[in-house]
């Protein structure tokens, strides 16, 4: 009984695999067959473990004459030499052969949807292709089209990130002064978590990214709004936050394309009211947590970049969060 | 044998505690009874004044020996520190021209002279005794531990001192002020120190900063001098020269004060300083490869108007003022949380460009009203 007592928490970890980030619930070709390697290498490891415990066994009460095969040369020569190399040979065949569409997949096939994800500290830059190939510039969530290859060129800005949604493909570095590849082909819509898999200093860990998987259809209506122009505000409050978000600077960093500001040091803005989240998906996107990020973010995400604006009153941050929520 | 000894040494360890033990009580009774002659009137006994000397001389030394001195010869570092040491210790210790305060000569020991001072201490420790101040004498720490900047403009100024005659002090401390009748006198109390007065440093009319490290507030917003000098009387914005200063001022002293320099026009730079070609795309656009937003966003004069204006701005100050941020002074006010994050990522040669630019740039007055 006590020996098993370490393994109880189990169950509780595996159902912390819940759908949205985890390897074992893949949403792409290419997770699939990452997922199926997976279960093939559990199950066997799982077959040969077995095997071992039993010749084990066998080896220390087991009849005399077993115990006595057990113990010749042929026996060590086969079972510790020619069974794993032929089962690890078997294993990269079946490896190169069943990741065909990860491994091997021309950059330029046609129908393929580009995107550029740069790892920065903290958060990501994201740069789709928009109709004229201008580049649309969003940050910090990612759509995707289903049944079509989109194809991540990923990059970082300053140390070595990592690009990791589970539930749609491996993880693949991001690394400075380099572009690494990633290729997703997505079969199921959802909403899926990418975390930042390599530790890059201080608020690492609330570093992540929301990746939907849309019917192409709407990815592509989706697309054709993400590249327009901010909406212009309309009520008063949305007027003077939009006064207000200039006045005060935000543009030097941050841009809403349609005005002034044009700071490429931070996220864009440009539909910041139509994300899911805040900060790198370290908040739920709604005014309260919106107005927290702006006038308390070193609370809310220690280290990060972003200088604390406590300088607002109340009327001012609700005036800057209604303009900030209408950017949809 | 060794019984003996132990012997020997428990009764010695018995005497030592005993002899502690009769000490401590003794010096409380003396302490208690009230005999010691606390007076400043008598004076020490001679032996008394040179131990307390004694010990005094050695232990600034000591702890100033480790101390690295800046180069003090410069004209923006005595100006300034002149400028201070009139309001804060010209009091106790005089100067060329102005005697030290009657009363305070009467504390013991009496305030030095300072022409001496200045001669028999090295700069840094001068530094060390302006700094930290020294026990059981009345001499004060400087306000705030932070500001090693401000101390080492006072030690330059005092490196000056037995130099000065009664017309180069006041001069140097931008004492001068017009004579008064008797009746003015008699009214509201003799002017020549000018003790309060803002324009002693920071220049007033048409006349700009005395010092290249005293800000030009010509101009400025006034909700932007109203904030810091609030940020400097409630002791957020760190200095030993300014919290003073504005810990003095009723609340419409600082509006009426903030609305005069508002309304007034920057004086003109009287030269261009050399700066590079880099510094204007810093201004304008940034650098954001290093993740420097551009200056002017907030600086410019479409900004919050609780955000100071940099055009014309004294480059010495704007320089000195990025580089404290930028080894190690921690953000306190509100605003300063929002630059001093940006000033840690300037490098030094960014820092001098960028001040210099912003020292060029001709006013938004100047320029006309934008197109």
């Amino acid at each position: 009984m006590r020996a098993i007592l370490p393994l109880l928490p189990i169950p509780a970890l595996v159902a912390g695999c819940r759908e949205g980030q985890s390897a074992l619930t893949p949403h792409s070709v290419q997770a699939a067959e990452i997922a199926q390697l997976s279960w093939v290498l559990f199950v066997g490891g799982s077959l040969i473990l077995v095997v071992v415990i039993a010749a084990t066994w066998v080896a220390i009460r087991g009849p005399a004459a077993i115990r006595q095969r057990l113990a010749t040369q042929r026996m060590v020569v086969a079972g510790g030499i020619i069974f794993p190399a032929i089962v690890l040979t078997a294993l990269l065949f079946f490896n190169i052969a069943l990741m065909q569409s990860s491994a091997r997949a021309p950059a330029d096939k046609p129908g393929t949807v580009p995107i550029a994800v740069a790892g920065e500290q903290w958060w990501w830059r994201v740069n789709y292709n928009g109709s004229a190939g201008s580049p649309v510039a969003t940050a910090n969530e990612i759509k995707i089209p289903i049944g079509r290859d989109v194809l991540f060129t990923l990059s970082s800005a300053d140390v070595i990130h990592s690009f990791w949604v589970p539930s749609l493909g491996g993880k693949v570095d991001m690394i400075p002064g380099r572009q690494t590849r990633l290729r997703v082909h997505a079969t199921r819509p959802g909403v899926f978590r990418g975390p930042c898999a390599e530790y890059c200093g201080g608020p690492h860990a609330l570093m992540a990214l929301p990746v939907t998987a849309m019917p192409a259809d709407e990815f592509d209506a989706w697309l054709g709004r993400e590249q327009a122009d901010a909406v212009q505000p309309s009520t008063g409050a949305e007027h003077q936050g939009h006064a207000l978000f200039l006045a005060s600077g935000c543009g030097a960093c941050h841009t809403v394309r349609g005005t002034p500001a044009n700071g490429t040091v931070g996220p864009d803005l440009t539909h910041l009211g139509s994300r899911r989240s805040i900060g790198a998906d370290t908040l739920p996107l709604n005014r309260e947590n919106l107005i927290r990020f702006v006038a308390e973010g070193q609370t809310v995400k220690p280290g990060n970049k972003m200088p604390e604006f406590r300088i607002f009153n109340d009327a001012q941050r609700d005036a800057l969060a209604a303009y900030l929520l209408s950017l949809r | 044998m060794r019984r003996l000894m132990n012997a020997r040494a428990r009764r010695l360890s018995v005497i030592i505690a005993a002899t502690i033990a009769g000490l401590m009580v003794g010096g409380f009774l003396f302490a208690w009874s009230g005999i010691y002659n606390i007076a400043a009137s008598r004076g020490h006994w001679a032996v008394v004044e040179w131990l307390l000397q004694f010990g005094m001389n050695n232990s600034v030394k000591r702890r100033a020996w480790a101390i690295e001195e800046p180069p003090l010869d410069h004209a923006d570092l005595y100006v300034l520190g002149a400028g201070h040491f009139h309001r804060a210790c010209l009091h106790c210790h005089g100067a060329p021209g102005v005697p030290g305060d009657l009363t305070a000569q009467q504390a013991l020991p009496p305030p030095p002279e300072l022409t001496h001072a200045a001669k028999e201490w090295k700069a840094r420790e001068l530094f060390w005794i302006v700094k930290h101040g020294i026990k059981y004498t009345g001499m004060p720490a400087w306000v705030v531990q932070e500001r090693d900047d401000e101390v080492w403009a006072v030690v330059a100024f005092l490196k000056r001192l037995p130099e000065l005659d009664a017309e180069g002090y006041r001069r140097l401390a931008g004492a001068s002020a017009p004579s008064q009748t008797g009746r003015d006198i008699a009214m509201v109390g003799r002017l020549t120190e000018l003790i309060g007065a803002c324009a002693r440093c920071h220049g007033a009319e048409q006349g700009r900063p005395a010092s290249g490290l005293v800000p030009v507030l010509h101009g400025q917003p006034a909700a932007f001098l109203i904030t810091a000098l609030q940020a400097y009387a409630k002791g957020l914005r760190p200095s030993g020269i300014m919290q003073p200063v504005a810990g003095e001022l009723q609340t419409d002293e600082i509006t009426k004060l903030a609305d005069y320099y508002a309304g007034l026009a920057v004086p003109r730079q009287t030269s261009r300083i050399a700066t590079s070609a880099t510094a204007q795309s810093l201004a304008t656009d940034g650098d954001p490869n290093a993740k420097i937003p551009p200056c002017g966003t907030c600086h410019d004069v479409k900004a919050l108007p609780i955000y100071p204006r940099l055009a014309g701005q004294n480059a010495a100050y704007l320089a000195n003022r990025l580089r404290v941020w930028k080894n190690g002074l921690r953000p306190s006010s509100d605003t300063e949380a929002i630059m001093v994050p940006i000033a840690r990522l300037l490098s030094d040669e960014q820092i001098t460009d960028i001040s210099a630019y912003f020292a060029n740039l001709p006013s938004e007055r100047e320029r006309g009203p934008t197109p």
